[in-house]
């Protein structure tokens, strides 16, 4: 390490065991965090997915404007109501059929983030569009030391198809590079942790190797897959593509690294990380929330998403009295009884999104707090699961974005307006350049 | 239900047809047959005319939907030249999705007459040109095959791979070219785990330099704990038996001096004696015959330690008290302790050199060898097995630059190595299964891959992991194609070729998904973690069985034997199994075949009660490879529970059926899920639901009757040929690492063909897709537009 003073977390880690509460010694905390800090208000985005609709009944507020009553799922975020902007109306015309047939969840799981109609594939030529994260990631990235951070709680099927002639790829990912690549999320805690804080050369376990061999050996590297690349054929050359963009970020991160040499004063929480998935749902959606919390919080990045499950996601929830799978409930045809377990399995992942937001809120920042500073959406590219619906889809878009929002409000547009408009919305509130994402017609309004 | 409505989607169409197109143009066939004439014949008058009342309001015109137009095939060179067409015509329609519902609709007969011609069209256009071979997009390593690969490379199995993100499923598997992408977190730990692998294999002799660390020795803790008693010099008292600690961290494994600073209150006929201890051990006594604080003495001795965290302790051993002594200097012994000085490490212990390092440095620098000429030897060997094919000369160069750059900076022989090496890991020669089109042919024409490209499609077809060494002979010999039947033979004897049961069976089976499925505990409370690993491990031990045994394929379907251990007997209510352990044991045949087995039985089922529907989509699926379409949004599941209303769960699928559109497919499914009702949502035998009777009968559309799960593996047995083709394909996709395409139908047909006239034997399959057109051969590529 260039500088002596700054200790490696794993000196810390060492010999505690599986689990260990990590002693945020200020030492450890990046540069940039004071970076950022001096720069005013970085801005934070963050898209969180919940899979098979809402019953929406119990989701959209009567009343339009800055008086209205939250409905029964979305009640554990009463206290954060100020914070809160309900939009309904919003679609995504993409995620239906348009004469592709079945897959209505896959379909729209991989529109969501970029309001494109994915190719209908099961493995050959995947085609999607590029995610409103990581439009934002390929221009503002660079800015942080992880350009974002994608992360999840459920691992996709290993085998098998995964809904009707639609690839695994599109039903697992939100977040996607570029049209063929998607950004795997991570959904170990502590693979989390060591992206986000094992330091520079994140390479490693040991510090022998030094940081400009690491290199020397990308510059190997990218030189063999260009030398390659001559050779290949067109479907081919886009793999070495992904590649040779993948080396290049790797390459940018050693770079910053070598750069991060002073050191920060910052109080960050106690951290329980374990060494693996936590058996627990709610133990695992806890620790990951804290980790994006962390992830804002440190300044590590600024660009997030997080799928509390993948689509079509056929996880129990016996703890809050549902022993059936989601997806077998979503298609409840009115049955009351299995209305009302969906609506408990809508609340408890309103209960995390809650729990969120309220670290967000709790966590200052300059003036204000981080969520001050945040836009984080939420919620789902299918409506009604039982009709596969994708109009007034269920959307909250939650924090100030920086005083670019006029929060506490229940807003109606007009039915069919596209869900991407409110990302090229937020794009223009971080200062991203885009003309259009996907389907979008133009910059939602009314949002301030 | 959503997963798994899978339907045969050509979607690829377009660059299909490129391939198809572009043997056509090599070949010079560019018309249509005369025996052909009555096919086309057949278009113009019949099926032009139902083209035009159900499709071209839409697709047709100036702006044809989705880009594809029905119109303007007015001649036989057209029809014949729209293959693209006519396979997502075949799609759409065979699919059910074409027209669309708010469109007038084709009566079944037309449909049918359609989708007829639509196939035969096809197979034509097939027959025109030999088969392309298809073509394999570069594939990166998935998570099995770096973690095979990296224990076959360099001789440590420690799985790096485990840290990756999860590997994407294409076509039922994970290790589809198309499918497996590249993004920066993975790269990040290609970085990791290569820096790791080269650091765990390669051993760098340390250059220690010796360091002094002095304790005082207040500092040193007692260890019972008691407080030592106070004294005014900066003296630690003992004054009764017993040893006083510090950790120390040593650097390295080496020999270090210790020294202790200390002396004592003599008292007695001997002197104070003092024990050094390390990790509790005694390595030295020592007699401290110092008696002053003013002139302690210094008591050193050379111990040799293995690097690490260790406990070094100086005991009092020799405590003496006698009070009633005439003279009071004489009555009490102590020890004291000054201070306790770590020096060293002197000399560095050789390190043990792993086998790992030994099979990297097959060269060594010394008198007869430069540095240089070490480091090309050792590299191109490595390079060479990592990448699996000879290096060129200019890929050894850059390595070398890459040593060089390293040894610039005074670095260690060993550390230059193991940068050089890192690059290899993480080069996409290494990452990726490279296959080049063959020089001077230009890629034109489909061409036989070489031989180490052979040698690799085998060996992660098998053992998901590189070529061994005498794979990679047969390559450079040129005599893998020759001998390939000995070499796949001798591979699936091979116990790497457990793989071919962990990645392939357990992704057929879909065994893999049984980690995700959850039955209601109040339900099923014995279905727990240890059950769910017995019926995964049955279902393994089963399909080893078929493959080492090289038994026929057919017994997959109805067999009298499988493995359980203690566990899963009792679950299957059998006797006599005690242990942990597996064993064959005889059944009756009621519980035999892998539908039968627990594991397919509990992925098929729902949290809380069986699916017959989810049980026959899965034969379907996976046994007779006659997948249905997905079913329209907006159909109902079944209710739970209320049984007064709608009767049991039979009677609620019959209603169910009474409607047309869901009739055409779950008249399929359900019966084939009923001849499996006596097995409940975890695989265990019932004969009654709740308050009802099982009733295990069921009626396919064929009008065929069957009882109970022994029937219905007479069932399957008679639709054998569907069987095997299903499997043929499943297990060719897998080998290939692409989806199967139109023109991979005459391989396919070879394969079954091959299969039945061998006795359906395992190994018959294997030879037959190891000797087939699409693994051999490459198409060449198509630059689109």
């Amino acid at each position: 390490m260039s500088n002596p003073l700054r200790l490696s977390r794993r000196t810390v880690l060492k010999g505690l065991g599986t689990a260990v509460a990590l002693p945020w010694l200020e030492a450890m905390m990046p540069a940039r965090a004071s970076a950022a800090a001096a720069a005013n208000k970085p801005l934070r985005m963050a898209f969180i997915y919940i899979p098979n609709g809402v019953i929406m009944e119990g989701w959209t507020p009567e009343q339009a404007g800055s008086s209205f009553k939250l409905p029964s799922t979305l009640r554990p975020l009463e206290p954060l109501q100020s914070e809160l902007l309900v939009l309904s109306g919003l679609a995504h015309t993409k995620a239906r059929s348009n004469g592709d047939g079945g897959g209505d969840h896959a379909r729209s799981v991989a529109c969501f983030l970029t309001g494109v109609q994915a190719h209908k594939t099961a493995g050959a030529d995947i085609r999607n569009g590029v995610s409103v994260d990581q439009v934002a990631a390929a221009q503002i990235g660079s800015r942080t030391r992880l350009p974002s951070l994608e992360i999840g709680c459920e691992q996709g099927r290993q085998a098998g198809s995964c809904d009707s002639g639609y690839s695994c790829a599109y039903s697992s990912n939100i977040s996607w590079r570029s049209e063929s690549t998607p950004m795997p999320k991570e959904i170990d805690p502590r693979m989390v942790f060591e992206r986000l804080f094992a330091g520079g050369d994140q390479a490693g376990q040991s510090r022998h190797l030094r940081q400009e061999y690491q290199q020397s050996i990308l510059d190997f590297v990218t030189d063999d897959a260009q030398r390659l690349r001559d050779k290949l054929g067109q479907t081919d050359r886009r793999k070495l593509d992904e590649y040779l963009t993948a080396v290049r970020e790797l390459e940018t991160r050693v770079g910053q690294a070598a750069e991060e040499t002073a050191q920060v004063k910052r109080d960050v929480p106690d951290l329980d990380v374990p060494d693996g998935v936590p058996k627990e749902y709610g133990e695992h959606m806890r620790l990951m929330t804290d980790l994006l919390v962390l992830a804002f919080q440190t300044d590590t990045t600024r660009i997030a998403t997080f799928m509390y499950g993948n689509a079509g996601s056929n996880r129990t929830y016996p703890f809050v009295g549902v022993p059936e799978p989601h997806h077998y409930l979503s298609h409840h045809g009115n049955d009351a009884k299995k209305v009302a377990k969906l609506r408990k399995i809508n609340e408890y992942h309103a209960r995390q999104f809650a729990y969120l937001l309220e670290r967000l809120k709790s966590t200052p920042e300059g003036d204000g707090s981080l969520l001050d500073n945040s836009m984080i959406v939420y919620g789902s590219a299918i409506a009604d699961g039982n009709r596969h619906s994708h109009h007034d889809l269920p959307i909250i878009l939650a924090g100030r974005g920086g005083g670019t929002l006029d929060t506490g409000r229940h807003l109606k547009y007009a039915s069919e307006t596209p869900l991407t408009n409110l990302y090229l919305a937020m794009l223009e509130r971080v200062g991203v350049r885009a003309e259009a994402l996907g389907d979008s017609t133009g910059p939602l309004v009314d949002l301030a | 239900m959503l997963h798994g409505w899978s339907h045969r989607s050509l979607a690829g169409a377009a660059w299909q047809l490129a391939a198809l197109v572009a043997v056509w143009c090599a070949l010079g066939v560019q018309t249509a047959r005369a025996d052909d004439a009555a096919h086309f014949q057949a278009y113009h008058k019949q099926i032009q005319p139902l083209l035009a009342r159900y499709c071209i309001d839409c697709h047709g015109g100036g702006k044809p939907e989705a880009d594809l137009s029905l119109e303007g095939f007015t001649d036989d060179l057209k029809v014949a030249a729209a293959t693209d067409v006519w396979l997502s015509v075949r799609d759409y329609l065979e699919a059910g999705y074409m027209p669309p519902e708010d469109a007038t609709q084709p009566t079944p007969e037309e449909r049918e007459q359609m989708t007829a011609w639509v196939r035969a069209e096809l197979a034509r256009a097939a027959s025109q040109a030999p088969p392309s071979p298809g073509r394999v997009t570069l594939r990166r390593l998935n998570r099995a095959e770096y973690n095979n690969t990296v224990r076959d490379l360099v001789g440590i199995d420690f799985q790096p791979a485990d840290d990756f993100p999860a590997d994407d499923v294409g076509y039922g598997f994970d290790n589809i070219g198309d499918v497996l992408s590249m993004s920066p977190v993975l790269m990040e730990r290609y970085m990791a785990a290569a820096q790791q692998i080269v650091e765990r294999a390669i051993v760098v002799p340390v250059t220690a330099r010796s360091e002094t660390v002095s304790y005082r020795g207040v500092y040193l803790k007692r260890d019972d704990g008691q407080e030592q008693p106070s004294r005014k010099d900066s003296y630690h008292w003992l004054s009764s038996e017993g040893a006083i600690s510090m950790m120390h961290a040593f650097p390295h494994s080496g020999t270090y001096r210790i020294r202790a600073g200390a002396y004592g209150d003599q008292a007695g006929d001997e002197p104070v004696r003092m024990a050094l201890l390390i990790d509790g051990r005694q390595v030295h006594e020592f007699e401290v015959t110092a008696d002053s604080s003013k002139k302690p003495g210094k008591y050193e001795v050379d111990v040799p330690v293995e690097a690490g965290k260790r406990k070094i302790s100086l005991a009092f051993t020799n405590d003496y008290y006698d009070p009633d002594h005439k003279d009071p200097g004489q009555r009490d012994r102590n020890l004291a302790v000054g201070e306790l000085v770590v020096i060293g490490p002197s000399s560095v212990a050789p390190p043990e050199l792993p086998e790992s390092h030994r099979r990297i440095f097959i060269a060594q620098p010394g008198s007869k060898m430069s540095d240089e000429a070490a480091a090309r030897a050792i590299l191109e060997r490595f390079a060479q097995r990592a990448w699996r094919r000879p290096v060129e000369k200019d890929e050894l160069q850059r390595l070398l630059a890459l040593y060089d750059a390293v040894e610039e900076q005074d670095e260690p022989f060993e550390r230059c190595i193991q940068v050089a090496v890192q690059a290899v890991l993480v080069s996409p020669h290494f990452l990726f299964r490279v296959e080049r089109d063959a020089p001077g042919s230009q890629g034109e024409r489909p061409h036989l891959i070489n031989e180490y490209e052979l040698a690799s499609r085998l060996s992660y077809f098998l053992w998901s992991s590189m070529p061994d060494d005498a794979l990679l002979e047969q390559a450079k010999a040129g005599a893998l194609r020759k001998n390939l039947d000995s070499q796949v033979r001798r591979m699936l004897y091979d116990p790497k070729a457990k793989a071919l049961i962990e990645n392939f069976a357990g992704q057929w089976l879909e065994t893999r998904n049984l980690a995700l499925v959850e039955l209601d505990p109040k339900l099923f409370p014995h279905y727990d973690e240890e059950l769910r690993a017995a019926m995964i491990r049955e279902s393994e031990l089963f399909f080893e069985a078929i493959v080492r045994e090289d038994r026929s394929l057919l017994e997959l379907l109805a067999a009298d034997f499988t493995f359980v251990n203690e566990r899963l007997a009792r679950h299957y209510g059998m006797e006599g199994v005690r242990g942990s352990t597996f064993q064959c044991v005889k059944t009756d045949g009621t519980r035999g075949g892998v539908v039968t087995q627990a594991a397919v039985l509990t992925l098929t089922s729902n949290s809380t009660r069986t699916s017959p529907v989810k049980r026959g989509k899965w034969i379907l699926d996976n046994i007779l490879g006659t997948p249905p379409p997905p079913p329209p949004p907006d159909v109902p599941e079944l209710a739970e529970g209320d049984e007064q209303l709608r009767g049991t769960l039979r009677q609620q699928l019959e209603q169910h059926r009474t409607n047309a559109v869901c009739n055409s497919c779950h008249s399929r499914m359900d019966p084939l899920g009923f001849g499996l009702e006596n097995f409940d949502a975890s695989g265990a035998w019932r004969t009654r639901d709740g308050r009802h009777a099982i009733d295990a009968s069921g009626t396919l559309p064929s009008g065929e009757s069957f009882n109970g799960p022994r029937e219905l593996q007479q069932v399957l047995l008679d639709n054998r040929a569907g069987f095997v083709r299903c499997f043929s394909e499943k297990m060719l996709t897998y080998a290939l690492g692409r989806g199967l395409a139109f023109y991979d139908q005459p391989a396919v047909d070879e394969l079954v063909a091959e299969v039945e006239s061998g006795g359906y034997r395992f190994s018959e399959l294997v030879l037959a897709i190891a000797g087939s057109r699409p693994f051999q051969m490459r198409a060449p590529q198509q630059e689109s537009p």
